[in-house]
């Protein structure tokens, strides 16, 4: 210790020796989280490549929503001369080709614009999930197992460097990328706001989903780089993890809520006694699953309050998601029964349930922000839904819109309360938040015990083990030029492989 | 001289594999320290334990009060390590590179420019400060990574085959460099596994093999201790009649073991005792009349001294020296 006091400077080359006192305390998380980054950030956005990415991503996003529009104006126009005999005038002052939200109420064309932003702000959610769920596991997969590759962990662990702090500065560095792409592309999304029916608040939500799932993806990889050796097959592995994540995920969901479904009991004159009974299957299955969540941000924005999405979503959260339809009203079920939803229909179980009309009158429209998305009369979804923005005579007795901004919380609460139900409507925004917190935490979880895994001596280890272990005096009888067979220590070795704690002293 | 690495029955195994099977060190304060062994012997598992990359099996080693097992976080901030094989970022700048291990012990930004300055400087690398880190030469890579286990000014070194893969021109540069280290007060640990190479620049070295310490201390003393002899070589001017005379001559010392007659005058010695017998021997060389143009020890002498120690039986017939040799060690 007599040295380190002693100081030893770097003589007449003007470093001051403060380094050589000796600190007890490893790098800071922060310090270490901005090394990493400033680090990796250098690299990656060093020449033209990111921005060439970027460019090439926005152009083909570019192109895929003006195909998407194309084609939703395509088909609303068959289905609008189909239906009633004669094409939309598309030069009317109020249609949807101007912008701005027409002001007529119940016209075809009118629901015809905000079909094509739903349908837009549909396509572009999916495919940005799409990109986040490959993306940022790529960018991740490799952080930990190149370095292993090319030899350069050993430099960073043996400094102080905290391995937690170095694991959070490399996924946040990837996902600063990931975070880039997702914020170029606002513009392009923006287009959906002129043809109605998506609110900025369903893109803020959008946007939290997509944060959320590139942390959780992101951590994913990284875990993954941390545990196998090869960058090569930490990158299949990740790839393999992902795609049971999505398709996995909702085809276990799918067979389960198969498997648990009850058939209706039939009497012999085939009169039903027992009404069919939804199969249930736990909603935690699909939290993993990103385009559940985009599904649940689709039906959330769909302007005619029906979409296949919220079909799918109300029997996994087996919550109301839509007006009731085929003449199935919300009050209809016996009282004691319990309610649930199966392919958009209502289903009424055995247990209770305190089903309330809603009272006339009730207009939850107003609340909403100015472009908010439609309301509509509960009528079938093959009618193409009227068009209104704000239904001003409240006359609609089932306001079937999602775009209630409960938060998170509230909104995981507000279906067990039916007065709740009653009041607002039928409140979707209930999956999403759910997915979301649950890939935030696995997100955090992940990047933990990743840190624990970027090196042996870097582990979390109880300090009494070790001060057991130091009483171990192995060399003490092995002389200096004397030849020891490693035999002689083999006998102790061969029991205890790597767990040394278990020795006893040779 | 106070012990800056202290080294106490480190063992490390993989499975039933011993890798390093207790090795004891001290090594002082100031010091150049050379970890001498053929390949595998466990220098690099060695260094890498003392460098808190791996935990040991059982044992402990202290660097500057500070425990690998215990306080390996200390330990980090007074060692400077270079691996064996290391990589390079891509996608790096020679400054950036430095200044990213700076900032990994936390430097303040202001020391840190200085300090980058100052270490391009000591490894003659100020030139390339702006070059992409890939693409310097293996010398320049090797001393840039010389330079990273100096961002912090640590107090010991551990240079794990510093030399490996560089031309003749690129070592002598780096002894120098290591030399200059060492007047600025570092201590280094260094390993090789060619003998000779460190025979100049260590003040002391130990042998391993197969995971011990075979001998340990200044260079000549092990020589010393593991040998009562030395191969003496011998150039007589003349003839093939003097050189003949000479080696005839030879015969008749006692200290001599064996002497073998190599072409163009030269003659090759075991000898036993040390450098005195040796200065008596060439005294009475000259006073028997012989003309002696070189008297010396043959320069593979600790070479062979290292394959002697480190056979993999005792005493093999490697050449017919070593044999010679081994025999004379045997006998005193």
């Amino acid at each position: 210790m007599t040295v380190v006091a002693r100081g030893l400077r770097w003589g007449g080359r003007g470093i001051r020796g403060g380094g050589s006192r000796v600190r007890r305390r490893g790098v800071g998380i922060l310090t270490a989280i901005r090394a990493v980054m400033v680090k990796e950030l250098r690299g990656r956005m060093r020449g033209r490549r990111a921005f060439v990415v970027l460019t090439v991503y926005l152009v083909l996003l570019g192109l895929f929503s003006f195909g998407v529009y194309q084609l939703v104006k395509q088909n609303a126009l068959n289905a609008a001369t189909i239906n009633f005999g004669q094409p939309i005038p598309m030069d009317r002052g109020e249609g949807f080709v101007g912008g701005g939200f027409p002001g007529g109420s119940g016209t075809g064309q009118v629901g015809l614009s905000a079909t094509i932003g739903h349908a837009l702000f549909s396509g572009l959610i999916l495919l940005e999930t799409l990109l986040v769920l490959v993306l940022a596991p790529a960018f991740t997969t490799g952080a930990i197992s190149l370095e292993r590759e090319k030899q350069t962990l050993e430099l960073l662990v043996t400094t102080p460097l905290s391995t937690l702090g170095m694991v959070i500065g490399k996924l946040f560095s990837a996902l600063v990328y990931v975070f880039l792409l997702i914020l170029a592309s606002i513009p392009f999304v923006s287009i959906v706001f002129p043809f109605g029916g998506v609110g900025p608040e369903d893109l803020v939500r959008a946007y939290v989903v997509l944060f959320a799932l590139a942390f959780g993806m992101g951590a994913l990889g990284l875990m993954v780089s941390a545990i196998v050796r090869r960058t090569q097959t930490a990158t299949v592995l990740t790839f393999v993890l992902v795609l049971l994540l999505t398709l996995g995920s909702a085809g276990v969901h799918a067979f389960w809520l198969a498997g648990s479904r009850a058939p209706a009991t039939l009497s012999a004159n085939g009169q039903q006694l027992q009404p069919a009974k939804a199969g249930e299957a736990p909603e935690a299955l699909l939290w993993f699953n990103a385009f559940v969540s985009a599904a649940d941000l689709i039906c959330t924005t769909a302007p005619t309050g029906y979409d296949p999405t919220c079909q799918y979503l109300s029997t996994v959260t087996r919550k109301p998601y839509f007006g009731p339809t085929f003449g199935q009203g919300f009050g209809e079920c016996p009282p004691n029964a319990r309610c649930g939803f199966e392919q958009g229909i209502q289903i009424c179980g055995a247990d209770e349930c305190k089903a309330v009309p809603l009272p006339a009158g009730v207009n939850r429209g107003v609340d909403l922000p100015a472009p908010a998305p439609a309301t509509h009369a509960p009528a079938p979804a093959t009618e193409g839904g009227g068009g209104a923005v704000v239904a001003e005579d409240g006359s609609q007795p089932f306001p079937g819109n999602g775009g209630v901004a409960l938060p998170p919380v509230a909104a995981d609460v507000a279906p067990e309360q039916p007065v709740q139900v009653a009041t607002f409507g039928y409140p979707r925004d209930t999956f999403w938040p759910s997915s979301t917190l649950a890939f935030l935490v696995a997100g955090i979880l992940l990047t933990i015990l990743s840190a624990q895994l970027v090196a042996p001596t870097r582990r979390l280890r109880l300090p009494r083990i070790q001060l057991r272990r130091r009483q171990v005096a192995f060399g003490a009888g092995v002389g200096a030029a004397e030849r020891v067979e490693p035999i002689a220590i083999d006998g102790v070795s061969a029991k205890s492989n790597d767990q040394p704690t278990t020795e006893s002293p040779a | 001289m106070t012990a800056v690495l202290e080294v106490q029955g480190l063992v490390k195994r993989y499975g039933s594999t011993v890798a390093v099977g207790g090795i004891d060190l001290t090594v002082e304060a100031g010091e150049i320290f050379g970890l001498v062994g053929p390949n595998g012997a466990g220098k690099t598992t060695t260094l890498k334990m003392l460098a808190t990359l791996l935990v040991p099996s059982s044992g402990d080693a202290t660097i500057a009060g500070a425990s690998i097992r215990r306080d390996p976080d200390a330990v980090r901030r007074v060692i400077g390590y270079m691996p064996d094989s290391f990589g390079v970022y891509d996608d790096m700048r020679v400054w950036e590179y430095l200044d990213f291990f700076a900032r990994c012990y936390g430097l303040p930004a202001a020391r840190r420019r200085q300090m980058i300055g100052d270490l391009l400087d000591l490894v003659d690398l100020s030139e390339k400060r702006d070059a992409m880190v890939q693409a310097l030469s293996r010398g320049m890579q090797q001393r840039l990574c010389l330079a990273h286990a100096l961002v912090h000014d640590p107090l010991v070194l551990l240079l794990d085959e510093p030399a490996s893969g560089l031309d003749p021109r690129a070592r002598v540069e780096l002894r120098e460099l290591l030399r200059e280290l060492r007047a600025l007060g570092k201590t280094i640990v260094i390993s090789s596994h060619i003998l000779p190479e460190l025979e100049e620049l260590c003040t002391a070295v130990a042998i391993i093999d197969r995971g011990k310490v075979l001998a340990s201390g200044r260079v000549a003393d092990i020589e010393r201790r593991l040998r009562q002899g030395a191969v003496m070589r011998v150039r007589v001017v003349g003839d093939d009649g003097a050189s003949e005379t000479a080696a005839a001559f030879y015969r008749q010392q006692p200290e001599v073991a064996s002497v073998e007659r190599l072409p163009d005058g030269l003659l090759e010695l075991g000898m036993r005792g040390d450098d005195e017998t040796a200065a008596g021997l060439l005294a009475r060389t000259i006073a028997a009349g012989h003309r002696v143009a070189a008297f010396g020890r043959a320069a593979s002498d600790l070479e062979e001294l290292f394959l002697q120690v480190t056979a993999p039986d005792p005493w093999p017939a490697v050449t017919d020296t070593v044999e010679t040799m081994a025999h004379s060690a045997v006998e005193g």
